[in-house]
This record gives structure tokens, C-alpha cells and sequence, in this order.
């Protein structure tokens, strides 16, 4: 068996295979959730689910126009939530993944693990005490409410301390030699050089941002403007029953952006988590 | 996989200084690790400069005060809350000292933790294993790899919620393709999620699937940005198969490996979507994990036990440490950086 | 900080507890702005402007359409006067708790939606207006409230809050499965031995052995054991359902309850009933896709079960023994007009929303679109009604099912400051016994145990 290089027929066959089974177990949720949206429930609810049923548009249709959490408002806020996010954990992660890395900072360990245990520290325990915080702030109401408490993540500083202690200190060392300041390092070498960590974590950041649902719903009080998609499609299930197809409708369109990032952004995911990408 | 987009970090990699006789052992320039207390080149940096000790600050301020303001802050009050009872409303009412925490010496709270233990376990192991056999064939160069990548990454897209639905819908007796493939290979459906045996594995399941994708996406990564020559030289020497994949490729990659198996923890600790909508901690309690516990203390059935759930937490919190001190005390020795 | 909040809240609470207990004598005559609980005079909106008050609410779906209809209509009848904004709260445990955190200092709703099981609670809560103090104020004439519904929200005969969406217990049958299995589809079963004898015609295996129809199949729900207890005319919490004075223990392990469950055990064990856990979407798609051909929900789920592919067929909730006479207890949610920190104008205006959602011709839409039990008796009489009910005979079967329960404490329900909690508590015993093959006695006896701490504890704090 050898890898990286071309194998042969037989190892070939026993990949796709195995591929290919894989494949079928895997994504058929995927399959599901694409397909079911357009199924009516008499499609849905037999054994096997009828994929190539009677296909109609009725479930997207009630989906977009259902009232109770608009879609579009929920929609720009939950891409207002995901992007302030994001810049935010790259801008926080980036500086504060540097001074660990390459500053000489006092009491480096105790801070790595500082950052490390908010990562272990769960939210349910916090949340309450957040909200009254920032509700005493008087921005309670406010889109910014949102994302206030998740501005620092100390998942994103131990993202890019992984990555920024393998970047070669060969490159370093040159640019110190060369009279680079830290500034200048960070910026001009380090980043670029980083970039596919970088992305990786904006990535990742902004499905957190998207994927957010219970903050929302305790911080905003008065009315819906602050509600986000996840609640949008919480909205679509009855609540006595559930018709599958229009749940999977909802779900698809939450689902998305989230699925373009990852099909298209996924080859910076990938350099983002290769050992040493340096360019 | 594509060549193109790889190229670039094996040629940098392979220009880097990487020791070559021994990849079990540190190589002599050393990984960092979270004891050194110099990172790159101590000589030329000089300690303790006021200048760079300003920048310092000013580059940990932001982080430092956005997670002690809204992580570390309110930790010491859920720790004053953990101390209280509450009245109905949850607000702290009276001193109660540590009874929150004697509650949990109870049998029911240990068979919790074990259930933590057993969901976690599941999901590490389960979630690494499985990304890591459908990488290592993805890493041949063969036609449409990449295709097959990228199809297997696309559960990352899931939020938890979103996941439990769709397998829910999966799983659910009345239309489940799963039980219907499994009845005409001649098996009978489990119980998903009413067989309290099935129901665990069932939450943890899901839970290895939505992982399965990013973890998939960094073992790949890992396994591409190898140093060919460095196999090259294995197999002349004749490693091969098994020996050539555990004694060679696992080192290389262990970066990767631990990134994966400390997130992986992570997530498995800290899952509250798949139980709560899946069995909503069912059957009789058989899925109600950690932090399932707490969250059922503090805001299910309209409970605000928060002294009780804050204690909890702190539990949670300590598991997740003591967990991170051994990985990173005892695994990542081991790991190989660059 | 939080110790300040948490004595501020305290403080708050005890101020307005003493204003709760005079409220209802004192209504009409104090028109105090601030955190008094009584209802302000009719007039209290003149010459105010536009009054804005915010509705928190749990209804997704359909149930949420309908709800904004009726807003809309009701904001375009009262413009310049009331504007009602709707803000939804995901689902009844998540309105709680956004409620309980505002109370903490946040902005609370004027007017929100609690379940049933919430109701102990809300009263505990000290911050919002008895329904009971407007109807005195206003002589607001309640008679055409349907006095089982009235009956669950009244305690110490006095209404606390407006019933709104409002949902009892059928047992739904597959009317096509029991034609072919040789049933008369017209004679759903009444008991559970009827049921049984039932379910064994109706279970079809095929060829390999493999069960494609169950003859039973039902949500492992806690409201069901509420129910069956109810049918059974008995007391679900002691003393008298926790209607004359705060029961202080959950009555889960009687005869009916331990026979109730070894009789489901045994369906399940003798491959008569499908497994089901207590999620009761998985109980409908069961029945909707053909499963099993008897079933229990509430009637909230006509509506999707008219819309499978075979005949749907109602009965009464059944009982447990042929002797049992009392009938089930109405469930859903309830309107409660928050009275802490607001104004007369808003604890008015949110009044005023609350009666235009309890008039007939609101009820007659409300129950024609979501399949919810009218509150008002006149609703079934309008013509949109009569008409609705034609096409959906099965619903006559829950008109006359409430209409023949006499109000007794067992059919008012149980009320406890923790019934959320008690109703899991009971969802676990059933899924002890049934799935886990738990001893019943053992089960209900262990989960009524799990509850006597939570229950004292609450008693104690609101003491």
C-alpha cells in the first residue's frame, strides 16, 4: 500500500468502493435535505421517502412567505451577526496569537491557558449573566447586542498560535536580520504567509455567527427586528405537527450560504489547515 | 486531491529544516511546546524590552478584555451563583454553600458524567477514525478525489439543530431509508432513539457525522502537505503498509491529528443541540449528557435551578481542563511540528 | 451586581405581592401608575395617543399566520389608538424564560402567551394583572367562555388568565385499516382492552415476518398520563389537583397508572403497538404514514391527519377502565397581561387585545385555521364555523367529548409551581417502563420520589 503516489488497479477499485459506500451513508442526509423541500409529506412519509415524487415549490414558497419571523430581515441578521464575528476573531485571534508566539509576553503559559479554558468554559453557564450585562449597557435592543459577548474567541487564538509556531523561523529570523519591526512582520510576512489559517478561522467564525440562536432570542425584548435564521426556520414548525417537507425548505435556506462557503471555501480550508503553507 | 493547490507547501516544506532520521523524536530545532519559554531565535530579542512589553499588551488587550468581560466575569459569578439558591425566578435569594455541589455526589449525577464520558468517547474516537479512512485513500492520486473531498465535507455545514432535524427525519420510523436499507439486508431496526442502549450511540452518531466533515477537511490537508520525500526514503528503506502509515504518516501529520482530537473533544463536551432535539435527554435520562444537565437545570421545563446548573458548569469547565492538560501535557509531546 | 439585582428583585417582589392580594378588591378604584397589579378603569387610554404594547408568543407555523392575521386586523381597527407588535419566542419554555430574565431588569412584554403548565407559576410571578380584576372592572361578560377551558385558568374561582389557543386529547383512527382488518371504522375503541382487541386485528406483518401495521402507536407524551388520569376522574397531584391550596405531592403511582402502563408495556412487548419515545412529531408521521392504525394526540393534529392518504376517524379519549366517567383535561396556552412597571394605557390596551382575540368571530377564524378548540361557545354557531366543522366531521367528536365533562378538580388538571418539571418527570417514568422495561410501580414511584424535592423547594420559596 503506498500512498501519494498512483496505486494500483486493485487498490484502485477497493478505494472507489469504499468511496463510493461512504459516500451514500454520508450524504444521503444531504440528499434529503436538498431534495425533501421540494417533496409534499405523502412523498415524504413513506418507507423509503419518495425522492422522485410529485416535486412542487409549495414548501419554499410557504417558507419565504411565512410571517411570524420574516425571512429577509432574519436573513440580514444573521449575515450581520456572522461577519461582525468573524473580522472580529481574526482582529482579536491575530493580534493575540502573535504576542503568545513571537512577543516575549510575561506570564505566556498561564495566558495560553487562560485563552484555552474559555474555549472549555460552557455557554449555557454563562449566558445569563451576559445578558443581564449587556442589557445594563442600554444596548439591549440594539443589533450590536448581538454580538458583543462573542467579539474574543479563545478558540481562534489557539487556531492561529497553532499556526503561527509553524511558520519557519528560518523567515523570522531573516526578517528580524533585515530590520523588520513587528508591525511589519505581522503584516507583510506573517499574514500572507498565514492566509490559509486565517481564512480557515473566518470561516469557521462565521458559522458560529450563523449558527447562533439561543443569545438572540433572550437579549432582543420588544419585537422580532433582533431575531436571526436559525429562529426563522423554528418558526416554520407547527406546533402540533410537523410537515417535513417544509421544515427541510427552511432548512435549506439557512443552510445555503453556509454550504456555498464550505463547497467554495473550502480549498482555502484546506491550505488553512496544511502544515506550513508559507507562500 | 488537487496537485496544483498543494505544491506550493510540500516545496516549502521540503526546503524547511525537517530532521530526517527520526520522526518519533523532537527534531533538533525542537517543537514549541507550551514549556519553552522562547519561541523563535531568543538571541535576537532581547528580554523584557519596555517597547516590546507596550506592544504586548496591546495586542492581548483586545482578546483579554472581550473574554474577561464576557467569559471569565460572568465564570465567577456562575461560581458565586453555585453557592446560592435561588427563588423561582432564578435570583440568587439565599447563601446555600456548598450544597449545590453535595447535590452532585449522587449516583444519578455519576451515571451523567459516565454518560459524558461514554458520548465523548464515542465521538473522539468515532470522529477521528472515520475522517482519517476516508482521507487517507482521498490522498492518492487518482481521478476525482477531489469531488469526493469535497462531498464529504459538506455535513460541516450543518448547525447542530439542523442536523438532528434531518436525521431525525432519517431515523424516524415512519419513513427512515436507514431502517428500510437495514430491512432488506435482513436486520431489524434498532430502537433510535427510544432503545436506551441505541439512543446514546444514536446522538453520538449524528454528532461523529457533523464532525466528520472539518475533520475530514484537516486530515486531508495534513496528509497532502507531506513530505514526499521524506516516504520516498521510508520506502526505500522498506517501510511499508501498515508500518509505513502508523510508524511514518501518523507522525507527520500529528499536528493535524491533535488539532482534530482537541477540537473534537471540545465539541463532543460542549454538544447541547443534538440531545436536546433529538431525545430531549431521553430515553428516561439515557442521553442527558453534561452539559444537556445543565441546560435542563437552568432553562428546560421551565426550571431556573442556576445555582445548581452554575455548579455544573464549573464541573464541565474542570473536565474540559483537565482533559486540554492531558492532551496537550501528554499529546502533544508528541507531536511533530515543523 | 447580581446581589443588588437579585435583593432589588426580591424587594420588588414583596412590594408587589401585598399589591396582588388587594387587587381584586381595590380593582376599578386605584388607577396607580407603576407596579400595580390591578386593572385600570376603561378609560385609562383617552387622550393617551397611540398606546404600543409588545405580545410575546410561541406559535410557529400556521398557528403564527393566523395570529398575525388577527393582529393586523385588530391594529388596523385601533389605529392612532392600540398598535400590537408580535415578537415571537421560539416555543412556550424559551417565552418562560425570556420572561423570567427580563424580569431580572430587561424590558418585559405587556402581554404573553404561558402554557397550561405555567399557570402555577405566572400566579408565583407576582408581576401581572389577573384577568379577573379587568373582567370585574369591565363587567365583562364571561359566559361565553367555555367553562372547562375557564376551568383549568380559575383558581379560588377567580380567572387568572385568558385562555387562547386551546387543545384537548382524541384518539385518532386509520378508518381505511380498520375497514379492511374487518373493524366497524365508525366504533373507534373506547378502552384500553378495547383497544387491544383491536390493535390485534390491525397488526399486519409481511411476508418475512416483518411488522408493516401496528395496531396501536402512541407519543410516550407526560400530558397523556395527565389524561388518562383525568378520564379516570382521579387526582393527578394531592391534595385535590392543587386547587384548594398548594399540593405538595404528585399522585403518579396509583393502580390506573401502574395497570395503564403494564398495559402499554405489554402492546409493545406482544408486537401490538409501535415504539414510539415521547417526541410526538415521530407519533404523527407514524400515524400519518400508515404505521399504526390507532393513535392518541391532540386536536391540534386534524388538521395534518386529514391530510394523509386514508380516512381519519375520531373517538374519545379512551379510558382505562370501562367504569371510568370524568373526562380529559383541556390543554394549550393562556394570555397573561404582565401589570410590573407598566403604565394604565398598556396594562389597558393590552386588555383590549385580549378581548378582540376572545370575541366569537376571532375564535370562529382562530379555530377554523389552526384546528385549536374555540374558547368561545358563540364561535361554534357562526356560519364559517358550522361550515369548517361540516368538512371536518371528526371534530364534532371534541365539541361533544368537552361538552359532556363535567368541571371537577381531576378535569380542571393538576397545578403545581413546577408542573413543567412534574409532566418530564412522568414522561421519564413511562419511557422507564415502556422502553426500558422498567417495574410501572417502580417507575411512577421513582419519578413521584424525584419530584418531592423541587416540589417542596417551590412551596418553600414562595411561601
Amino acid at each position: 500500500m503506498s500512498r501519494l503516489n498512483r496505486p494500483g488497479p486493485a487498490t484502485s477499485a477497493f478505494t472507489y468502493i469504499w468511496l463510493v459506500v461512504a459516500a451514500v451513508v454520508l450524504l444521503f442526509p444531504v440528499l434529503l435535505t436538498a431534495l425533501g423541500g421540494f417533496l409534499p409529506s405523502i412523498d415524504l412519509l413513506r418507507q423509503p421517502p419518495n425522492l422522485l415524487g410529485h416535486y412542487t415549490v409549495a414548501s419554499y414558497v410557504g417558507a419565504l412567505q411565512q410571517t411570524v419571523v420574516p425571512l429577509l430581515p432574519a436573513f440580514g441578521n444573521s449575515l450581520f451577526v456572522g461577519l461582525v464575528i468573524m473580522i472580529a476573531h481574526l482582529v482579536t485571534s491575530c493580534l493575540a496569537a502573535y504576542a503568545l508566539v513571537f512577543l516575549r509576553t510575561p506570564l505566556r503559559t498561564p495566558l495560553f491557558w487562560l485563552f484555552l479554558a474559555t474555549i472549555m468554559v460552557p455557554y449555557e453557564a454563562i449566558v445569563v449573566p451576559n445578558a443581564l450585562f449587556v442589557r445594563s449597557l442600554g444596548i439591549g435592543d440594539s443589533r450590536f447586542a448581538l454580538v458583543l459577548p462573542f467579539l474574543a474567541n479563545g478558540f481562534g487564538v489557539f487556531l492561529l498560535r497553532q499556526a503561527f509556531r509553524q511558520f519557519p523561523s528560518e523567515l523570522r529570523d531573516a526578517a528580524t536580520i533585515d530590520g523588520c519591526g513587528h508591525f511589519r512582520f505581522l503584516f507583510t510576512i506573517l499574514l500572507p504567509g498565514c492566509r490559509p489559517a486565517i481564512a480557515a478561522l473566518a470561516v469557521w467564525s462565521f458559522l458560529q455567527g450563523w449558527n447562533m440562536y439561543f443569545w438572540p432570542l433572550i437579549i432582543s425584548s420588544t419585537n422580532n427586528s433582533l431575531n436571526t435564521l436559525q429562529t426563522a426556520v423554528f418558526a416554520l414548525r407547527s406546533n402540533d405537527s410537523a410537515d417535513p417537507g417544509l421544515l427541510l425548505a427552511g432548512i435549506t435556506i439557512t443552510l445555503l450560504p453556509t454550504l456555498l462557503l464550505v463547497l467554495f471555501g473550502q480549498r482555502w480550508l484546506v491550505r488553512g489547515f496544511t502544515a506550513g503553507a508559507v507562500k | 486531491m488537487s496537485r496544483d493547490d498543494l505544491s506550493t507547501e510540500r516545496d516549502v516544506s521540503a526546503m524547511s529544516t525537517v530532521s530526517n532520521t527520526t520522526f518519533t523524536e523532537r527534531p533538533p530545532d525542537g517543537p514549541v511546546t507550551l514549556t519553552d519559554s522562547g519561541s523563535v531565535s531568543p538571541s535576537v530579542i532581547s528580554r523584557w524590552n519596555p517597547r516590546e512589553l507596550l506592544l504586548t499588551m496591546l495586542f492581548l488587550a483586545p482578546a483579554v478584555a472581550g473574554l474577561g468581560a464576557f467569559v471569565i466575569f460572568p465564570l465567577f459569578q456562575a461560581v458565586y451563583l453555585a453557592t446560592m439558591g435561588s427563588d423561582i425566578l432564578g435570583n440568587p435569594t439565599r447563601f446555600v454553600g456548598l450544597q449545590h455541589f453535595a447535590e452532585l455526589l449522587t449516583p444519578d449525577f455519576g451515571a451523567v458524567l459516565l454518560r459524558t464520558a461514554g458520548f465523548t468517547l464515542i465521538v473522539v474516537v468515532a470522529g477521528v477514525v472515520l475522517p482519517m479512512a476516508l482521507a487517507v485513500p482521498l490522498s492518492q492520486r487518482l481521478p476525482g478525489m477531489r469531488v469526493f473531498r469535497t462531498l464529504f465535507t459538506l455535513p460541516f455545514a450543518y448547525s447542530a439543530s439542523a442536523a438532528s432535524v434531518v436525521w431525525l427525519l432519517m431515523l424516524n420510523p415512519a419513513m427512515s431509508p436507514v431502517n428500510w436499507l437495514l430491512q432488506l439486508a435482513g436486520v431489524s431496526a434498532p430502537g433510535w432513539t427510544t432503545d436506551s442502549g441505541w439512543a446514546l450511540v444514536t446522538v453520538a452518531g449524528v454528532t461523529v457525522w457533523m464532525v466528520s466533515g472539518f475533520n475530514l477537511l484537516v486530515l486531508a490537508a495534513g496528509l497532502a502537505g507531506l513530505d514526499e520525500q521524506v516516504l520516498e526514503a521510508a520506502r526505500i528503506d522498506g517501510a511499508t503498509g501498515v508500518r509505513n502509515f502508523t510508524s511514518i504518516v501518523l507522525p507527520m501529520i500529528s499536528p493535524s491529528l491533535f488539532f482534530v482530537i482537541v477540537t473534537t473533544t471540545l465539541t463532543a463536551l460542549q454538544s447541547l443541540g443534538q440531545p436536546q432535539v433529538m431525545t430531549d435527554g431521553g430515553p428516561n435520562g439515557a442521553t442527558s449528557t453534561l452539559v444537556y444537565s445543565i441546560f435542563n437545570q437552568a432553562f428546560h421545563n421551565n426550571n431556573s435551578n442556576y445555582g445548581l446548573a452554575s455548579a455544573q458548569g464549573l464541573v464541565l469547565l474542570i473536565v474540559g481542563v483537565l482533559l486540554a492538560a492531558v492532551q496537550f501535557g501528554v499529546i502533544e509531546r508528541r507531536v511533530h511540528y515543523r | 451586581m447580581r446581589t443588588k439585582l437579585g435583593l432589588l428583585a426580591c424587594a420588588v417582589a414583596a412590594a408587589t405581592a401585598v399589591t396582588a392580594c388587594s387587587s381584586a378588591a381595590s380593582s376599578g378604584t386605584s388607577p396607580s401608575a407603576g407596579d400595580g397589579l390591578s386593572a385600570p378603569a376603561a378609560g385609562a387610554l383617552d387622550g393617551k395617543g397611540e398606546t404600543d404594547i409588545t405580545f410575546w408568543h410561541a406559535m410557529t407555523g400556521t398557528n403564527g399566520e393566523t395570529l398575525k392575521k388577527l393582529t393586523d386586523q385588530f391594529n388596523a381597527a385601533n389605529q392612532g389608538k392600540i398598535k400590537v407588535t408580535l415578537a415571537f419566542k421560539n416555543n412556550y419554555d424559551d417565552t418562560l424564560s425570556a420572561y423570567k430574565n427580563a424580569l431580572k431588569g430587561g424590558e418585559l412584554p405587556d402581554l404573553l402567551q404561558v402554557y397550561d403548565i405555567g399557570t402555577q407559576f405566572m400566579i408565583d410571578s407576582k408581576a401581572t394583572v389577573p384577568a379577573q380584576s379587568f373582567i370585574d372592572v369591565d363587567k365583562y361578560d364571561v359566559s361565553d367562555i367555555q367553562p372547562n377551558i375557564a376551568g383549568y385558568y380559575s383558581i379560588g374561582g377567580k380567572l387568572y388568565s385568558m385562555p387562547f389557543n386551546t387543545s384537548m386529547p382524541l384518539l385518532y383512527i386509520n378508518k381505511d385499516a380498520f375497514t379492511k382488518a374487518g373493524l366497524d371504522p365508525n366504533k373507534p375503541p373506547t378502552t384500553l382492552d378495547e383497544i387491544k382487541a383491536d390493535a390485534q386485528k390491525l397488526t399486519v406483518k409481511d411476508a418475512s415476518g416483518n411488522t408493516t401495521q401496528y395496531g396501536f402507536g402512541a407519543s410516550l407524551y407526560g400530558w397523556f398520563l395527565e389524561q388518562w388520569t383525568a378520564v379516570a376522574g382521579a387526582q393527578y397531584c394531592n391534595p385535590d389537583n392543587g386547587r384548594n391550596g398548594r399540593a405538595t405531592e404528585a399522585n403518579f403511582a396509583s393502580d390506573n397508572n401502574v395497570k395503564l402502563l403494564n398495559w402499554w408495556k405489554d402492546m409493545v412487548g406482544s408486537g401490538l403497538a409501535l415504539k414510539l419515545d415521547s417526541d410526538t412529531k415521530n407519533g404523527d408521521s407514524a400515524f400519518v404514514a400508515g404505521k399504526d392504525a390507532i393513535t392518541l394526540e391532540s386536536t391540534g393534529s386534524l388538521g395534518d391527519f386529514t391530510k394523509a392518504g386514508f380516512q381519519v376517524g375520531t373517538g374519545f379519549y379512551p379510558k382505562i377502565n370501562a367504569s371510568d366517567a370524568a373526562g380529559p383535561i383541556i390543554g394549550g396556552a393562556s394570555l397573561w397581561i404582565v401589570g410590573k412597571g407598566k403604565d394604565d394605557a398598556h396594562k389597558r390596551a393590552a386588555w383590549e387585545f385580549v378581548k378582540f382575540l376572545e370575541t366569537k368571530d376571532s375564535q370562529a377564524t382562530w379555530h377554523t385555521s389552526t384546528g385549536y378548540f374555540p374558547v368561545s361557545k358563540g364561535a361554534l354557531d357562526t356560519a364559517v364555523d358550522k361550515q369548517w366543522v361540516a368538512n371536518k366531521p371528526q371534530f364534532q367528536t371534541a365539541i361533544t367529548q368537552l361538552q359532556s365533562t363535567k368541571v371537577t378538580t381531576a378535569t380542571q388538571g393538576c397545578l403545581f409551581g413546577v408542573m413543567p418539571q412534574v409532566r418530564k418527570a412522568a414522561e421519564s417514568a413511562m419511557q422507564a417502563a415502556v422502553l426500558q422495561g422498567k417495574d410501572a410501580k417502580q417507575a411512577l414511584t421513582d419519578a413521584a420520589a424525584s419530584l418531592t424535592q423541587p416540589i417542596k423547594d417551590y412551596n418553600d420559596s414562595v411561601k
